[in-house]
């Protein structure tokens, strides 16, 4: 495939303690906006945006994102993705991520809205050298119908697939086919609309972080449901199901605070949007 | 001459020392919260476990790793090996799977002395794979000249009992119960057994959000007779 739709390259450097550009290209339906660097910290904050305003039949979008060693990234989106009805071929998006040693992303896109009869397929690939550090997150909505009816899209399929070393070190399948499954029924849904999704990889992962996490989603007032455990390597993943998703946000940004406190103690940027 | 499904037919029994009988793989979150409580309760928690999570994963993989098998490319037994492993998010079900696989490729390099064994067993000692029922179980299915389909069927039918005995031990069900259940599951697993034979290799480790969190769920479940 070389006629992205949207195509973007993002490399990073550390210089002098501050993490700047090395290279941002883009073309087609992606974009990224100047960066921010919130908080006077040393490293930058870059909003992707899709000036199309969502992703038609057929899209393809790809993006390449390369932290050199040490380097820092906050990467999130300017609004929610939007994936309009594909008759025909169904919208596609890779992101491949590559974190030299000691460098640090954190990924926080918002939610995806799949509307009536979209078709969508994302992968995710990160390949990280030790010592690196990952925070990703991903929200998927019920997506809108004019009728109202929830779930309406055709089929949702999201892989994430995470290298440490040029080994596989995690491996995320998530495959959502309302007309195939009873998707709010037991083992899926479960009568729950959202779906939050928090992988961390990170060397510092303890359990004592982990029960700290653990009692931090157990604040949340609202109806969910959420799991969280570890991986083989350091590193672990939540999931939560919720009716919103303002409240998967609310939990992710509470987790976020918790490991950016215990791990740096920092605070992690208010991601101004609206 | 020995019957030689009835030699893997051995593997399937719930007395195959496994430690299957420890493993409720997120089932016994359902029981806590009362979602899985009697017979019907428990098969639709059954069928969804089946046809949603266990065919794209140790399904589809028994059915890769058999044609692997028949290449002889044992690379992709170890990749196999790996993606199983790292697919399952939920550390104790991850955990059994692992502990599982151990002990049925001990037993059965004792039973048969299968070099893809002993080879398996050597990386797992070296910390280059991790081990899993469904590969071992794959690996003698093969070398018993078992063809791939009823190998897989087997391997799902193991699977299957060994979480209806252990739901009749836990909800509790009558004996007679856990037997109806098995012999109602007959029709599903050749379901199954299907749907993994024309399954695409994209659809590996497809999993449901539900039963995940089930998984990861329990390890903060208070009163616990499973490891997973």
């Amino acid at each position: 495939m070389t006629d992205w739709t949207g195509f973007l390259e993002l490399d990073l450097e550390k210089r002098q303690g501050r993490t700047v550009a090395k290279n941002v290209y883009f073309q087609g339906a992606f974009k990224v906006m100047r960066p921010i660097y919130h908080n006077n910290y040393s490293y930058p904050c870059y909003y992707l945006l899709n000036p199309g305003g969502g992703y038609l039949d057929g899209d393809t979008y790809r993006m390449k994102v390369t932290l050199d060693e040490g380097a820092q990234l906050t990467l999130t989106t300017q609004s929610a993705t939007k994936v309009y009805k594909t008759p025909n071929k169904e919208a596609y998006q890779e992101t491949e991520f590559h974190l030299k040693k000691d460098s640090y992303l954190e990924y926080l896109p918002d939610a995806l809205i799949a509307y009536q009869d979209a078709r969508y397929f994302q992968k995710n690939t990160v390949y990280m050298e030790k010592g690196a550090t990952l925070l990703y997150t991903d929200i998927l909505t019920p997506g809108w119908s004019p009728e109202g009816k929830q779930f309406s899209y055709n089929h949702l399929r999201l892989i994430n697939e995470i290298y440490m070393d040029n080994e596989l070190i995690a491996f995320d399948h998530i495959n959502l086919n309302p007309g195939a499954q009873e998707i709010g029924g037991l083992g899926f849904m479960e009568g729950y609309t959202h779906l939050g999704s928090f992988i961390v990889i990170g060397e510092k992962t303890d359990s004592a972080l982990l029960d700290l996490l653990y009692e931090t989603i157990g604040e949340e007032a609202a109806d969910i449901k959420a799991g969280l455990s570890e991986l083989h390597i350091p590193g672990f993943t939540i999931r939560v199901l919720a009716n919103s998703t303002q409240v998967i946000e609310r939990i992710f940004t509470a987790c976020h605070h918790v490991i950016s406190n215990e791990w740096y103690q920092m605070k992690p940027s208010f991601l101004r949007k609206y | 001459m020995i019957d030689r499904s009835l030699s893997l037919f051995q593997l399937c029994d719930s007395n195959f020392p496994t430690g299957s009988f420890s493993h409720s793989f997120g089932l016994e979150t359902y029981i806590q919260e009362g979602i899985v409580h009697d017979k019907e309760s428990f098969s639709r928690w059954l069928k969804v476990y089946l046809h949603e999570q266990l065919v794209y994963s140790d399904g589809l993989a028994s059915r890769l790793a058999y044609e692997a098998l028949v290449e002889d490319d044992l690379d992709k037994v170890w990749e196999l090996d790996r993606l199983l492993t790292v697919q399952n998010l939920a550390r104790e079900s991850r955990d059994g799977t692992q502990r599982m696989g151990d002990r049925m490729l001990n037993i059965t390099e004792e039973l048969y002395k299968i070099p893809v064994t002993s080879q398996y067993r050597r990386r797992i000692k070296e910390k280059q794979s991790f081990g899993h029922s469904a590969l071992a179980f794959t690996i003698v299915g093969y070398h018993l000249h078992v063809d791939k389909e009823t190998t897989i069927l087997y391997y799902l039918y193991s699977t299957i009992t060994a979480l209806v005995q252990n739901a009749v031990r836990a909800i509790p069900l009558g004996q007679t119960t856990g037997q109806q259940i098995i012999h109602e599951f007959q029709k599903e697993l050749v379901v199954a057994t299907d749907k993994v034979m024309q399954l695409k290799k994209i659809n590996f480790g497809i999993v449901s959000p539900g039963l995940e969190l089930s998984q990861m769920k329990h390890e903060r479940v208070n009163i616990r007779i499973f490891m997973s």
